[in-house]
């Protein structure tokens, strides 16, 4: 822990602990709102350039600046190798428009997998090679098996454990079965100073 | 916009540009890949997204007017042995959208107008997709295969026709977002000439 | 039953009689002790599938000390919500609406996916509606479409007028557009007599009245409640046999009331005794069924394969909603209908024994809290199984930390390290118990070389953190027991550090704050079939290690305090144990 590393690592990490790799591809990063200890794997894509054109009307009528977040992601996120976000985007009222991507806390995205949904919950896992559809709503401490196709607005609720094309609910996540969601420990693996894994 | 940090990417293999038909009114981002021999044609108000993959080692590649080829999405090659087959092109009708990670390989491969290639879909050397299709995420369409015109095909390959008629709908839609992602990606066909 | 990576099954004590009938008692264990140990656990015996359990899937019994599964806690319902819109919807709209969404909510027919409504008509040119113009209105009709596989209500020719409200829209539409009648209009058809002479005119002209199944349904209703209120219809003829068969009215009451639990059958209606005759015409209920199906062999030869429905999307549809006829319903593509999302439920859950409640959400769909949550892995340890490859020592210890998907050579021993995490806040005591060779056709040999060892209290990561730097903290009684920790500890580690990958019977090969690693030896067995002896079956190349687990602690007894007094003093603890079989699943063996 205390050894320095040479000061070029695999990862970029920033002050609130994010660990972002070079090798990720972060388009429109002043679109993109990181909460902290994320990590963001090699060959991560994240279209931040994708911004909403279109601000609800009652943003515009506070006269508040503006918000261009496209991608906000909490903390303790993991982006495995591969996968993609970018914003759902729709036609509104006549116009085409890209929609923020809100992403919770815990949320692990598996390798290979493209998300465009309109939020994602906390405490959500997404396993490998998945496909969310445009605005699909996932909530909290939701089990998305390798594979599965999320159609565009589909909304999973809690506890619910989907796979398939399309995605159907195949079970619940038990009770005994939150603590799994924690990525804390997973955050320590990765990095320049990886750690291991706790037994 | 954003042009600082998208420049890491590994530098293009020297030497393999490959000849370059755009049209002017065509949107190119700067880290889209570009290889290849056979010449590469884009028509008029195509979108072609940040790290699409343009490959015409073995074949021509034809993009339609108003297409748009997401990010990562690949277009043309694996065909692993590239000597052998003389013409392996690629051709995409108007307005085919190619999704995120989808593929489309190389060999007298046809993707019809209004099509949609749908998120890591992959259609094989040779295929024919008709017009209107929809190729649902992931799926596989086998090399030579040919699929009819207005074909969903979803759920691992099942398939279905497509009876809504809102082609033209869709067609006016895609219009509009192709306008704003020229706004939104800042367009380099220069790069590739 | 084989999940690829290795994995831990921990067996509920409800499968298991003996322990059923005498709830686990901590003070006198050996009674149901010795009926366990005459018998090994079979994880391949067909009973086994339904008591086995990853540990987060069950839970625990403070009360009866206990673990208890999913299949044996009692469900309470807390909340219905509908998956789609999150709404709650009150049990009171259950009973009357059905378990469906009664909002706009609905799935595909064909493909399972969400449906949106969308407009029908093409647009005005969407350049007419630019972003300032946003007073400019949707106008119908619209249609329910598919994101996924573009399947639209208007293929079955269903269109609605208001984009809101669709389930009651729904209600009114037959398939093909043509409107189906609500309750209430076929009461008021019912009584209207004009079409009722209709009905009869059309009969006599031959042709056979179509009865929707609603109309059918509420004809015959009507027409056996009818001779049910009238005795008089009774036909006097049958009287004998009446009060045996089931078509007199009198006896079908009698059941009615068995049921309905009232007085339905009163005294004085016992003398009349009658038969109750069939619905003959369709006023009545009566409907012939259509056999000519010309008419589908007419559609199957014009549509041809894609226009039938398969099994699964028949399955799928929710029964009785909207096909006009039993008979011959449901096999084409054209039939289908839109699916209301099926409402889901928040459940608590209780103990099978002593019914206190061992999990509890909170009422309200979009949280995700519980006030009660008793879930196995905070009481009984967890076990996680690597292999253990003897050149590299074992340092990181990771639990998933195997080759997916590698085979198992048989008759090579092979080394797995089971590492116990203590959840508790007491140390425990574990004992193992594996039989030295598998259930099954193929005996795998199985060495456990430490079953007998002693796991450290789960203590607060900060308490262990302040007390090895300054010392302080904790009362006398945590300070004594944290100082014979550490000489354990000492002890333990030294001979470790001699001998570190050598493997020893009866050591620890790792401990840890709150956890143990024990190592295991197993010789897989081969998988040759012997002549005569049937073929490899299905899973039987899994390699499945019983291994019953014993756990004793000394818990608090009641709610006095303990830090005062040494562990020495058995007063105020009481000694607890938990046993349960459980099964290690190490993967296939390799097919020679």
């Amino acid at each position: 822990m205390s050894s320095r590393r040479p000061p070029r690592g695999e990862y970029i990490e920033t002050d609130t602990g994010n660990k972002v790799a070079r090798k990720a591809t972060l388009v429109g990063t002043q679109n993109i709102m990181l909460g902290g200890k994320t990590v963001i794997q090699p060959e991560v894509m994240i279209r931040g350039d994708l911004i909403r054109t279109i601000q609800a009307s009652s943003q515009s009528a506070s006269g508040a600046a503006p918000n261009s977040t496209a991608v906000s992601i909490g903390r303790y996120c993991f982006l495995s190798r591969g996968c993609c976000l970018r914003p759902p985007g729709r036609l509104y009222k006549g116009a085409f428009t890209y929609m923020p991507l809100r992403i919770g806390d815990h949320v692990f995205v598996g390798a290979g997998s493209v998300v465009q949904a309109a939020t994602v919950g906390s405490h959500v896992h997404i396993g490998a090679k998945v496909a969310v559809g445009e605005f699909a709503i996932i909530k909290d401490y939701v089990r998305i098996l390798d594979g599965t196709v999320v159609p565009p607005n589909m909304v999973i609720p809690s506890f619910s454990i989907v796979a398939g094309q399309p995605a159907r609910l195949i079970g619940e996540v038990p009770e005994g079965g939150h603590e799994a969601f924690e990525l804390r420990d997973i955050y320590k693996t990765v990095g320049n100073n990886p750690q291991p894994a706790p037994s | 916009m954003s042009s600082k940090r998208h420049s890491i990417l590994p530098p293009a293999p020297a030497g393999s540009k490959p000849p370059i038909h755009f049209s002017s009114s065509i949107t190119i981002a700067d880290s889209a890949l570009l290889t290849g021999t056979h010449p590469i044609a884009i028509h008029s108000e195509s979108v072609v997204h940040p790290r699409a993959r343009l490959d015409s080692l073995a074949g021509r590649i034809t993009v339609g007017r108003r297409c748009v080829v997401h990010e990562r999405a690949s277009l043309g090659a694996v065909v692993g042995t590239s000597g052998r087959i003389t013409e392996a092109a690629v051709t995409l009708g108007d307005y085919v959208i190619v999704e995120v990670g989808a593929a489309i390989e190389a060999g007298e491969t046809v993707i019809g107008e209004g099509t949609v290639v749908g998120v890591g879909a992959r259609v094989g050397a040779g295929a024919v997709v008709g017009k209107h299709c929809t190729l649902t995420p992931h799926t596989e369409i086998a090399a030579g295969e040919v699929v009819p015109d207005f074909t969903v095909v979803y759920s691992n390959g099942m398939r279905r026709t497509d009876k809504r008629g809102a082609a033209e709908l869709r067609n006016k839609g895609l219009a509009r977002q192709i306008d704003v992602l020229r706004r939104m990606i800042p367009s380099n066909p220069a790069k590739f000439a | 039953m084989a999940a690829p990576t290795p994995y831990t099954y921990i067996q509920c004590p409800c499968s298991d009689v003996s322990t059923l009938s005498h709830p686990s008692d901590p003070n006198s264990p050996t009674g149901t002790e010795a009926d366990e140990d005459d018998r090994t656990f079979d994880p391949r015996a067909p009973r086994s599938n339904y008591s086995l359990y990853p540990l987060e899937y069950l839970l625990y019994c403070e009360d009866c000390h206990q673990i208890r599964c999913p299949r044996c806690v009692a469900e309470e319902i807390v909340t219905y919500y509908c998956p789609n819109c999150l709404f709650e919807v009150p049990s009171s709209n259950l009973k009357s609406e059905g378990n469906r969404c009664t909002r706009s909510c609905f799935q595909c027919p064909v493909c399972i996916g969400p449906l949106a409504v969308t407009s029908v008509e093409t647009k005005p040119d969407p350049r007419l509606l630019a972003p300032d113009n946003i007073a400019a209105p949707h106008s119908g009709p619209y249609a329910l479409t598919c994101s996924y596989c573009h399947w639209s209500s208007t293929e079955v020719g269903i269109q609605f007028e208001k984009p809101n409200s669709i389930h009651a829209q729904l209600a009114k539409l037959r398939n093909g557009g043509t409107t189906r009648l609500t309750a209430k209009e076929r009461k008021e058809r019912r009584r209207d007599p004009a079409h009722r002479s209709a009905t009869t005119e059309g009969e006599e002209s031959g042709e056979q009245e179509d009865l929707d199944l609603e109309t059918q349904f509420a004809n015959l209703k009507a027409f056996y409640q009818n001779q049910l209120a009238d005795p008089n219809s009774a036909d006097s003829g049958l009287a004998a046999l009446g009060d045996l068969g089931f078509s007199s009215p009198t006896s079908l009451s009698r059941i009615m009331s068995i049921y309905t639990g009232g007085s339905l059958q009163d005294k004085k209606a016992k003398s009349r005794v009658g038969a109750m005759r069939e619905a003959l015409e369709p006023d009545e209920g009566l409907q012939v069924a259509n056999l000519d199906e010309s008419a589908a062999i007419e559609q199957l030869q014009s549509e041809g394969h894609d226009g039938t429905a398969c099994t699964a999307q028949r399955v799928d549809q929710p029964p009785h909603l909207g096909e006009e006829h039993l008979h011959g319903r449901g096999r084409f593509t054209s039939e289908l209908r839109p699916i209301p999302y099926l409402l889901r439920t928040k459940r608590s859950k209780r103990c099978p024994i002593c019914r206190h409640i061992i999990s509890k959400p909170e009422a309200k769909v979009q949280t995700t809290r519980f006030r009660i949550r008793l879930v196995a892995g905070s009481y009984i340890p967890s076990i996680a199984i690597r292999p253990l490859s003897l050149s590299n020592g074992g340092g990181s210890a990771s639990g998933a930390a195997a080759v997916p998907g590698a085979l198992l050579d048989p008759l090579r021993p092979t080394h797995y390290l089971l590492t116990f995490k203590n959840p508790i806040f007491e140390t425990i005591k574990v004992t193992l118990g594996a039989p030295s060779k598998t259930p099954g056709r193929f005996a795998s040999k199985v060495t456990v070389l430490c079953p007998d060892f002693e796991i450290d209290a789960n203590t607060d990561v900060w308490d262990e953190a302040l007390k090895e730097g300054g010392g302080g903290g904790g009362g006398g009684g945590e300070r004594d027991r944290e100082r014979e920790r550490r000489r354990r500890k000492r002890e333990e580690g030294s001979q470790s550090n001699n001998n570190h990958n050598q493997l020893e019977v009866g050591k620890i090969w790792e401990r840890g704050r709150n956890w143990v690693s024990i190592v295991v030896e197993v010789v897989p067995a081969s998988l040759r079939v012997e002549a005569g002896d049937g073929p490899l079956r299905e899973d039987e190349d899994v390699l499945e290690i019983p291994m019953f687990v014993r756990v004793e602690w000394e818990g608090e007894a009641g709610g006095d305090e303990v830090g005062s007094v040494p562990t020495r003093d058995r007063d105020t603890r009481e000694k607890r144990e938990l046993a349960y079989w459980c099964v290690l699943g190490l993967g296939r063996i390799r097919q020679s």
